[in-house]
């Protein structure tokens, strides 16, 4: 498994069409791992773009550390990993807590970031997830994966329920996340949101409760274009080929996109 | 270092399917495997209950012996859930079979 060094932390990557002229880095939410763009959104790209993508610290397979889960030190870890990697410039997409790590990274290295996508990133006011994590037991996990399992197609065995209950009791017992997270809580109405130059695509799922936090973003980034797609906050694993097509369609104009129907987008390679 | 070494022959079904037992078994660890009873038709979300990024991390295994001819990551992305979902065992078999 490929794994790079940044900060004397491990971090796992997964890179795709190496030669690629023009590079997109991939970042996944809170929670969660690469493989949430691993099967279909990454390869769509790779066919047009290098692509890579990381596990975010204490996440997948990347090292467990107690600490930096803010997004200064979140933005630390991905410079470093452009450096490794030799990224000059790249086009940035995140998913989630992931799009605040790339709205920050646009803000702290606004020379490094080329075109930025957004999706389904929360208002770090809102603070839903901390409540979460302040009242999370192995009985919500169960409830939730009983309840939500349609959403996500995510079916969870005593084994697969045993290991994401022991990441909840990493993460939110023996890591500074809830902390790192509550202290980022205005950074929806820090004065560099609004300064950012970057060509923004905002995608929600039309469904999701996140959707206010897509209009604040689209009324204080100038160059940003909000678009909703069907879904909740699920959308990139419940409408990848969506996903996909867009992102397609933002970073690449050549590409002709036919519009089949409102809730599909066929993506047809020009010659 | 747990990957296996040996430069791959045209193996058969057999000899595949103990490669890949061997590589399930490196992800998911022996302790879950001792319990488990896999077999060509085991699936890999039900029967082996292996979540997506242990199928990057079984993927990346399958990449790196089989070689860059057995393209597994660009097959799997021409499948949508469902059918990843109900992947098992031997149609992956099937796949290094013919791409060998």
């Amino acid at each position: 498994m490929p794994v790079i060094d940044v900060h004397r932390i491990k971090l796992h990557i997964q890179e795709l069409n190496p030669d690629g002229e023009e590079t997109i880095i991939l970042i996944h939410g809170m929670f969660s791992n690469l493989a949430v763009y691993y099967f279909n959104i990454a390869p769509m790209l790779a066919e047009n773009f290098r692509v890579i993508l990381y596990d975010m610290r204490g996440h997948g397979m990347s090292e467990k550390v107690n600490e930096g889960y803010d997004l200064a030190s979140m933005t630390d870890d991905l410079y470093a990993l452009m450096e490794e990697l030799k990224v000059d410039k790249t086009h940035l997409v995140g998913y989630s807590y992931g799009g605040l790590v790339a709205l920050k990274m646009a803000i702290r290295y606004p020379e490094k970031i080329d075109k930025l996508v957004v999706i389904e990133g929360p208002d770090p006011n809102e603070q839903e997830t901390l409540t979460i994590i302040d009242t999370y037991s192995k009985e919500f996990l169960i409830h939730y994966v009983n309840n939500f399992a349609d959403t996500t197609k995510m079916q969870m065995g005593k084994r697969q329920l045993e290991r994401n209950h022991r990441m909840y009791e990493f993460l939110f017992n023996e890591t500074t996340i809830r902390s790192d997270m509550e202290s980022e809580k205005d950074f929806f109405q820090q004065k560099p949101l609004s300064q950012l130059t970057h060509e923004t695509l905002l995608i929600y799922g039309e469904h999701s409760n996140c959707v206010p936090s897509g209009n604040t973003l689209a009324s204080k980034i100038a160059d940003a274009n909000l678009v909703l797609v069907p879904g909740d906050h699920n959308v990139p694993i419940q409408q990848p080929e969506t996903i996909g097509s867009q992102l397609l369609l933002f970073f690449n104009k050549n590409v002709d996109l036919d519009i089949c129907d409102a809730n599909l987008l066929v993506v047809k390679q020009s010659a | 270092m747990d990957q296996l070494i040996t430069e791959p022959k045209t193996l058969s079904n057999d000899e595949i399917f103990g490669v890949l037992n061997q590589f399930i078994t490196e992800v998911i660890g022996e302790e879950f495997v001792d319990e488990m009873d896999i077999t060509p038709d085991s699936s890999f979300t039900k029967d082996l209950e292996m979540d997506s990024i242990e199928i990057v991390a079984f993927s990346e295994k399958v990449k790196i012996y089989f070689g860059e001819n057995i393209n597994f990551t660009g097959w799997l992305s021409n499948m949508d859930l469902d059918e990843i979902i109900s992947l098992k065992l031997s149609d992956i078999i099937n796949y290094i079979r013919l791409c060998q």
